[in-house]
């Protein structure tokens, strides 16, 4: 299996050594009462709860409040955390998975409020919508999944984990996950298909 | 569905190199609720508010004063049921009927009282 944790994306000088580090050894530094170790941590764990929250939210106020919330979690659970029972990324995963769930199950049925406001470039308005569309058109495909077949998705194809840690993130079989990315698939391409029409791919944009 | 798969495949690819990094306000955030933690663990856990027996015995002196104070209670009651033959005894001394007093025993000089008789 890929070592997913051996990719730090951002590591400054004094960090050097413990960017070597396994998740595990530096959450144990951490609760030992190593300022570096959180430094790390956050730069090697935020960006992908953070994309993750992303895609699932498609809101950038909350997917910032869900990964805040989720590393929150990890440095108050440090001091418990078991090593080798489970890999800090799975964990932190699935943690960030469970908030935008609770998320979208406070959310009212009323969205209004989030749609911006009009702007007064009325003829460039269509092509902006289509522009930001075709942009976005997998984040609002995604959107309409289900649940569970969009977590799966975003982390198979977007976040591109082996099928077996995805099964540890969502507590279910590998045949399972490799049912729900197949079937996410699948609704992507008839939604898309169908979307190609109205966001003007036929007209040469 | 080989053309259909190509499309997906390349919304995938563009979705990962979009993949945005951690603004910076977030990372700070994110350190700033760290270091709050590492500094609470680190700090002495505070006092547990102590009992009302642990103030009791810090008011009498610690363990050595509670230990002074059984010390003087138990002698306390064994002289009250085995006084010593040369203490009178408490009992008599309350309930004693002799009013008669000296005014001598007063302590001034009590001499003109007598040229009035």
């Amino acid at each position: 299996m890929e070592d997913l944790t051996s990719h730090p994306q951002d590591v400054r000088g004094a960090d050097c050594f413990a960017s070597t580090l396994s998740d595990d050894a530096l959450l144990r530094q951490f609760a030992d009462g190593e300022a570096g170790a959180a430094r790390v941590l956050t730069d090697r764990l935020g960006p992908r709860c953070y994309s993750v929250a992303m895609r699932m939210l498609g809101n950038r106020t909350e997917a910032e409040d869900v990964t805040q919330d989720a590393m929150m979690r990890l440095w108050q659970i440090a001091p418990d955390w078991v090593s080798g029972q489970a890999k800090v990324s799975t964990w932190l995963y699935r943690v960030t998975l469970n908030l935008c769930v609770d998320i979208r199950r406070k959310k009212t049925p009323d969205r209004l409020s989030d749609v911006p406001e009009p702007e007064d470039d009325k003829a460039s308005v269509v092509d902006r919508m289509q522009d930001e569309a075709r942009k976005d058109a997998l984040q609002s495909a995604l959107a309409e999944l289900p649940e569970r077949q969009r977590q799966a998705v975003v982390l198979r194809h977007i976040e591109e984990l082996p099928n077996p840690e995805i099964a540890g993130i969502m507590g279910v079989s590998v045949e399972a996950v490799e049912s729900l990315t197949a079937r996410g698939k699948r609704s992507l391409t008839v939604i898309l298909t169908g979307r190609r029409e109205e966001l003007g791919y036929d007209n040469g944009g | 569905m080989a053309d259909e798969d190509l499309g997906l495949d390349n919304l995938f690819a563009q979705a990962r190199q979009k993949r945005t990094a951690l603004p910076d306000d977030l990372a700070v955030r994110i350190q700033t609720d760290a270091e709050t933690i590492r500094l609470s663990r680190l700090a002495p856990a505070p006092r547990p508010k102590p009992s009302i027996w642990a103030r009791l015995v810090s008011t009498v002196g610690g363990w050595q004063g509670l230990g002074g104070l059984v010390a003087a209670s138990a002698a306390g009651v064994w002289i009250g049921f085995s006084a010593p033959t040369f203490l009178p005894d408490p009992a008599n001394l309350l309930t004693s009927q002799e009013t008669t007093f000296f005014v001598a025993d007063l302590g001034f000089d009590s001499s003109f009282l007598e040229n009035t008789e």
